[in-house]
């Protein structure tokens, strides 16, 4: 298993779209994904889980995960919300 | 209106979102917030109610893919988050588990499971994400629905008037097939995709009606499109008034409809071709009703939004349109942005200037070749009537470019033993300034243009129609379209290139009147729109439309024109 901390840039913060792109991405993976934030841990694979965080502009996640594609997951996700999730800023 | 609203609780006003009146008995839905009790389940039932979920979720997401058919690209990834949503994985588990262990019924365990989801949203007290709440909860509502299919709340008899918060436009085309005579929304705009449709299917339509649904109720009623009214319980005179307004439109109506079977000539004998702009396999049942033998403009981007691009689905959908009409068809070739495609591409500052039309097209081969391949093989089995449309052309090289590609496609496929059209004829569109400036040329390659005024307006005008401050310098009929028009007319005259108008301005009568006076003979139009552009190009002679052509070229600006014409009208 392996954790890494990370801060939400974009704007609007994890709202549907931003949660739509993270959740696409992350089940292409098979590791399990958590997401902790406030003493919340959601499956990083629900869009629900995900936008009930509700996890705003500078937001500080930790995510977790495991499984035999961990270290790409990891990358791929971490790449995914520096890059603001591909979305233009709203 | 705020006054009449005032004295009279029985009217119920908004915004006329498509004129014309219905008179019936009303049905009003007042969709309030569900709530849904817990029941318990025995074990016996708990298989039905798994398999009731898993069904309800499949009907539901078709029902959102069917929906995209009709959306822009912002409002469909809208919906393909919906769609997520409805297929989460945790919504799956919590719902299978209440069921399973819990022995509830399905509907109470997805209504539990979304609320709580939507109560932890409200717990965190961000303002961005209460807004979700309101989607949350709609769509939670709209899956029960689904669930309790068998308990629909409403049901409609030919002739009802519908009153309602909102319709997606997948339920107005249903409610219009059970016979749905007008509809009155609280929500939505008279751009909205429903009102849209509603224009299209002529349904009578009001919108922006503020709190119809809690002020009208089941009973009989009125409703004037025109006016944007609907009256409740009218008195007899009312009725008695609105019941021969309505046979005069009928009469109207008919006798425009009889003009339907004249035939197509100007008072000087000149023949022209009033064809039909088509997109949904649902209007394909107007061609009849209004005459129209030619499909002048077939739009194939439905495929692309509901992903139906593979070569079968293709094949499927031309010759279910090819098999409508005994006529031609003109097929014009996914006209969209990049963004609409799946591609990764960097979001464009300016995409209406953007990689679109031909542009994309000749990037992207697959999507190109596939959809060539599959009407060269619709023009070979039906020779002569499949014409090929290139959306935004703005130089040479794309026809030129295209055209290769096509005689190589043409020689693959007489190869494999497939029967071709040797003369399946290409077109281009005449969209862009520089097309129309330079149609002579193009026309060395071409077997005919067609006129698309949207867009030429848009790019003549530089301005987005969508683009609320700045939206009326969106003029279709100002001079300088009708220069760039003549341009192209007089290219198409002196090269004897075929040439037709397919944008909004032919099926205008002040438009399709001009442009018969510039010698444009095909039109094509939204096939509500032929009878009354036939009965007005009926009317008058060759010199008179020319006459009118001329003014409209010495005029300078929009609103002489539209002066000139109500002048040339009434003499």
């Amino acid at each position: 298993m392996i954790k890494k901390k990370i801060t939400i840039k974009n704007s609007s913060g994890l709202h549907a779209r931003p949660s739509a792109a993270l959740v696409k991405t992350a089940s292409k993976f098979t590791s399990d994904f958590f997401i902790h934030f406030y003493g919340y841990k959601v499956n990083g694979k629900s869009i629900l889980g995900v936008m009930t965080l509700a996890a705003e502009h500078g937001a500080e996640l930790e995510l977790e995960f495991e499984g035999s594609d961990e270290k790409e997951a990891m990358k791929t996700i971490t790449e995914l919300i520096d890059n603001k999730f591909g979305l233009k800023d709203e | 209106m705020s006054e009449i609203e005032s004295v009279d609780h029985k009217i119920i006003s908004g915004i006329p979102g498509n004129s014309g009146i219905a008179i019936g008995n009303i049905v009003c839905i007042n969709n309030k917030r569900r709530k849904v009790l817990p029941k318990s389940i025995s074990v016996s039932e708990i298989d039905f109610h798994l398999n009731n979920f898993k069904d309800g979720r499949t009907a539901l997401v078709a029902e959102l893919s069917d929906m995209l058919e009709y959306l822009d690209a912002q409002s469909g990834s809208i919906i393909e988050t919906q769609k997520q949503i409805v297929l989460d994985s945790e919504v799956e588990k919590r719902v299978e588990s209440m069921i399973k262990d819990e022995l509830l019924s399905s509907d109470f365990a997805v209504y539990k499971t979304f609320c709580d989801f939507i109560e932890r949203l409200k717990e965190s007290g961000s303002e961005l994400f209460r807004q979700r709440i309101v989607d949350l909860e709609n769509l939670r509502d709209r899956f029960i629905d689904v669930i309790c299919d068998d308990e629909k709340s409403f049901s409609i008899k030919k002739g009802t008037i519908l009153v309602t918060k909102e319709l997606s436009p997948a339920e107005l085309v249903t409610l219009h097939a059970d016979g749905l005579s007008g509809l009155v929304m609280e929500k939505g705009g008279i751009t909205s995709h429903a009102a849209l449709i509603a224009q299209s299917l002529e349904i009578p339509c009001i919108v922006s009606a503020k709190n119809a649904t809690s002020k009208a109720f089941n009973t009989k009623g009125i409703l004037d499109g025109r006016e944007g009214l609907l009256i409740l319980e009218p008195e007899k005179e009312m009725l008695d008034s609105y019941k021969t307004k309505l046979k005069k439109l009928k009469k109207t109506q008919k006798r425009l409809l009889d003009n339907i079977n004249e035939p197509s000539l100007t008072k000087s004998g000149t023949e022209f071709f009033l064809s039909a702009n088509i997109e949904f396999e649902s209007e394909l049942n107007q061609l009849k009703k209004y005459n129209a033998t030619n499909i002048g403009l077939l739009r194939t981007e439905g495929l692309l939004f509901s992903n139906k691009t593979e070569f079968d689905d293709q094949i499927r959908f031309y010759e279910s349109v090819l098999s409508s009409t005994e006529g031609s068809v003109t097929f014009r070739l996914f006209d969209v942005g990049g963004d609409k495609l799946n591609a990764k591409i960097p979001e464009e500052a300016n995409p209406f200037l953007g990689w679109r039309g031909i542009r994309m097209l000749l990037d992207e081969k697959d999507l190109l070749e596939t959809q060539l391949k599959a009407l060269l093989i619709c023009a070979g089995k039906n020779k002569g009537r499949v014409k090929i449309l290139i959306p935004m052309v703005s130089v040479e090289e794309e026809i030129l470019q295209l055209k290769k590609i096509i005689t190589k496609l043409q020689q693959d496929l007489s190869n494999s033993g497939h029967k071709i059209d040797n003369k399946v004829a290409l077109g281009a569109m005449i969209e862009v300034p520089s097309a129309a400036l330079n149609a002579e040329k193009l026309t060395e390659h071409l077997d005919f243009m067609s006129i698309g005024t949207n867009d030429l307006t848009q790019y003549t005008m530089a301005v987005d129609r969508g683009n609320e401050k700045i939206c009326s310098l969106y003029q279709q009929q100002h001079p300088s379209l009708w220069k760039l028009i003549k341009i192209t007319a007089d290219a198409s005259a002196k090269t004897n290139t075929e040439i037709a108008v397919c944008g909004e301005l032919s099926g205008n009568v002040l438009g399709a009147c001009g442009l018969i006076g510039l010698g444009i003979r095909n039109l094509s139009m939204i096939s509500n729109a032929i009878p009354k552009v036939k009965e007005e190009l009926i009317s008058h002679n060759d010199s008179e439309f020319k006459e009118l052509a001329e003014s409209f070229l010495a005029a300078s600006n929009t609103k002489q024109i539209k002066e000139k014409f109500e002048d040339w009208r009434v003499h």
